[in-house]
């Protein structure tokens, strides 16, 4: 009795601990890892996977119900599940010899998962869907009456567009579930705009506006269990235009992308897991210098103990980018997993190296992946 | 107690990690924001008129300077001041007075304010006035005692040649203040050149001429004028030296000759009494609605040179004003809201203002009248002006070169 007691104070302690670092953290802070790449376009998008699957290569995220990719997987939730994550990244970004080194911790992840019927599972929660968090400081010169005038230009651009997502699942039979979701793009941006002249008879040009984001998206997927240790999914989803407005009108309307996917996960034994999955996506609908995206991943988990070993290899394009092809990215990733409080509490952590070239910038990322789970 | 201090661990970790740098050089256009920053100049030729000229100001006066000057073919001015005195008794004790029988010497405290370092053999020249001088007092009312009233001449460069700068003969000496670049003279008056004369009271007036080689000009302040008397009282028979305290002036203004023409349709600025132009703008709507002013630029091409000695160069202020009632306009004199210029003797090329603090203010208040008011820094205390022309002279009319900045594209992928 004593033993549950205490169990249970470290989960709740476990859960408020989460709650601080998601609450105490500014809005701007809930967001992905940000790229160079998202500067020209829309942003960055975000990978909707939670550490575990992250620290697969993002292989195991469409079977894995806490991340908010596949619904259908949070079919065989057995119960109330919170999870959250944070994220910190070293990112070296080098384009025509002159490197940046850039830092930055994000909290891109809260998924509440749930059962409410034998069969019907929901889930709730947000991940980030694009980062628009930079900042391009820029030295040049123009002639201003007839004077070479030369001035120091930073544009700034601080938040990101949340995935608000409201998902239901049901295990239709002992092989099939299937999965739908409903989500809400929301978001906005604190965006600056300063010159400042080395003539100081020229007042620095200071700009600054928030910018709302707004859209509507929806997700459907499948989850087919083909003979014992294997399933398979396949995921759709199509967003509709995002909504830009500043000051209560509308700056832009961009489509977004359509993307379908799927994946395999290949358990020969239960502390054996092999995952792969692949993913279109149609950002090329967004406009002019947008890419329709490949990405694939391909992940294992080893151990179903206290501490499994967790690792994976993905790659595939960013949709923005500038010259007549998608930049790519690489990516390789490990992890682990600790259980606390007879399982009700998990901390994972992860990290990854990740790659991205394209248009004659490289970007190379380590990020550091630390998740917690609660089971109450 | 391990899970605790995990989670505690993990959760340091996590707060420790929590520092943005996102900052990077950018790489334009391929790694830059879609929207730049577009920067537009503009010369607006048109958006000044309705522009007058009004004088009389500030007058001598009511200057904190007295002007002297002796630049031929410009101006011929004289400093005035009158001191009253003690009258013919003296408060020896607290209930004995003596007679003034008369004052040993005087000594006159002077600070030279402004003169032309390139001046040479300056001398200021003192002359005994009608005790009567008063604001009416005009140039030719004084032209008697400024011929036959001379009381003492000092050449001032002589003066500060000496050692210590004193002159052991006359009484005389002078300290420069370096930090405040002003010369204060102590100039001794013997008995014959400041005559205590008990039936006027011990009121005595002097008038200041100015002589160099060339470049005569000189401001002195008025507000640390002062007359030391050494006098002499009867004390039950007994002639004693009293020193009482010092006096300052009772009346101070100078006189100048010839007087500033009258304001005509050119736009003058300056001068003695002092004269302010006003110019209405225009205030184009898409520029002060829709854009941010980093400079803008009012130009105003002069009539003639500007006369006078190269000391008697002048600050122009352009103000805007509360309400526009014409000449009377109250201006808003705030640091932050008012632009300057230096305008030389000598100078006849365009003087270009900066009124980008007066441009941003109006676009930042949009009821605010689109007013200008130009005005010496210190009004009366240089008989240099400028005059500009007005914009009824088409080919020379005032004109705003405004540098603005278009609204960013925020929101624009």
């Amino acid at each position: 009795m004593t033993a549950d007691r205490r169990t249970g104070g470290r989960a709740v302690a476990t859960a408020v601990l989460a709650a601080v670092f998601l609450t105490a953290s500014p809005p701007d802070r809930l967001t992905a890892q940000d790229s160079q790449f998202g500067i020209r376009g829309l942003g960055t998008p975000g990978r909707w996977e939670s550490v575990r699957s992250r620290s697969t290569g993002g292989a195991f995220a469409p079977f894995d119900p806490l991340s908010p990719f596949s619904e259908a997987a949070l079919a065989d939730v057995p119960q109330l599940t919170v999870t959250a994550m944070g994220s910190a990244s070293y990112r070296d970004a080098e384009v025509s010899g002159t490197p940046s080194a850039l830092r930055a911790t994000r909290f891109p992840l809260l998924n509440v998962v749930g059962r409410v019927h034998r069969r019907l599972a929901i889930a709730a929660g947000y991940t980030t869907y694009l980062d628009r968090t930079w900042d391009v400081t820029l030295r040049d010169s123009t002639l201003l009456r007839g004077t070479l005038e030369r001035y120091t230009d930073e544009v700034t651009s601080d938040g990101s567009i949340a995935d608000l997502r409201l998902a239901a699942a049901s295990r239709v039979t002992r092989r099939i579930a299937l999965g739908a979701g409903l989500h809400l793009l929301s978001g906005s941006t604190r965006e600056t705009a300063e010159r400042r002249f080395d003539d100081t008879t020229f007042h620095t040009v200071q700009q600054r506006a928030e910018v709302r984001y707004s859209g509507v998206g929806l997700s459907g997927s499948l989850l087919l269990g083909v003979a014992p240790g294997l399933s398979v999914t396949g995921w759709v989803r199509a967003d509709r235009r995002l909504r830009a407005t500043v000051a209560d009108t509308t700056s832009a309307d961009t489509d977004l992308p359509r993307m379908a996917g799927g994946g395999m996960l290949f358990s020969p034994s239960p502390s054996v897991r092999f995952g792969g999955s692949v993913a279109w996506r149609g950002w090329a609908r967004a406009g002019a210098g947008a890419f329709d995206t490949w990405s694939w991943s391909a992940g294992a988990e080893i151990g179903a103990g206290h501490m499994p070993l967790r690792f994976g290899v993905r790659g595939g394009q960013l949709p923005f980018g500038p010259g007549p092809t998608a930049p790519t990215e690489l990516a390789a990733a490990a992890g682990t997993g600790r259980a606390f409080a007879q399982g009700r509490a998990l901390l994972d952590v992860g990290v990854e190296r990740l790659e991205r070239r394209g248009g004659g910038l490289t970007e190379r990322v380590w990020t550091a992946l630390v998740g917690i789970t609660v089971r109450p | 107690m391990m899970a605790r201090r995990a989670t505690l661990i993990g959760g340091v970790l996590l707060a420790a990690a929590c520092v943005e740098r996102v900052s990077a050089p950018g790489n334009c256009p391929s790694f830059c924001p879609s929207g730049q920053i577009q920067i537009v100049d503009t010369v607006l030729t048109s958006i000044i008129s309705h522009d007058s000229s009004f004088r009389g100001y500030v007058t001598a006066l009511h200057a904190p300077l007295l002007l002297a000057a002796g630049l031929p073919g410009f101006v011929d001015g004289r400093a005035i001041f009158r001191v009253n005195g003690y009258g013919q008794r003296y408060l020896l004790a607290a209930a004995d007075t003596g007679t003034i029988l008369g004052a040993d010497s005087a000594r006159l405290q002077l600070t030279l304010a402004r003169r032309d370092t390139g001046a040479h053999n300056l001398s200021v020249a003192f002359y005994r006035l009608p005790i009567t001088i008063d604001s009416t007092t005009t140039f030719a009312d004084l032209a008697g005692p400024f011929t036959d009233s001379l009381v003492r001449r000092i050449n001032i460069d002589t003066l500060l040649a000496r050692p210590g700068r004193k002159d052991t003969i006359t009484g005389d000496s002078a300290v420069v203040d370096t930090l405040n670049h002003v010369v204060v003279l102590h100039l001794k008056f013997d008995t014959a050149a400041a005559r205590y004369v008990g039936t006027d009271s011990g009121t005595v007036a002097y008038g200041i001429r100015v002589s160099a080689d060339s470049l005569a000009s000189i401001a002195i302040a008025k507000s640390t004028l002062a007359w030391q008397w050494y006098l002499r009282v009867d004390s039950a028979g007994t002639p004693v030296a009293r020193k009482p305290s010092p006096l300052g002036y009772a009346f101070a203004s100078f006189v100048f000759d010839p007087p500033l023409p009258p304001t005509d349709s050119t736009l003058a600025v300056g001068g003695v009494p002092s004269a302010r132009s006003i110019l209405r703008v225009a205030f184009p709507r898409f520029i002060r609605d829709s854009s941010q002013i980093i400079r803008g630029t009012l130009a105003l091409v002069p009539v003639a040179p500007v006369q006078g000695a190269p000391s008697d160069s002048f600050v122009i202020e352009a103000h805007t004003v509360f309400t526009d009632v014409g000449a009377k306009s109250p201006i808003i004199v705030d640091a932050t809201r008012t632009d300057t210029a230096v305008i030389h003797a000598g100078m006849s090329d365009t003087v270009q203002i900066e009124v980008t603090n007066l441009l941003q203010f109006w676009a930042s208040d949009t009821t605010r009248a689109t007013t200008l008011v130009l005005r010496a820094k210190e009004e009366a205390t240089s008989f240099s002006q400028i005059r500009f022309y007005p914009s009824a002279a088409q080919a020379f009319r005032p004109a705003l070169q405004i540098t603005f900045v278009r609204r960013f594209p925020f929101g624009q992928p």
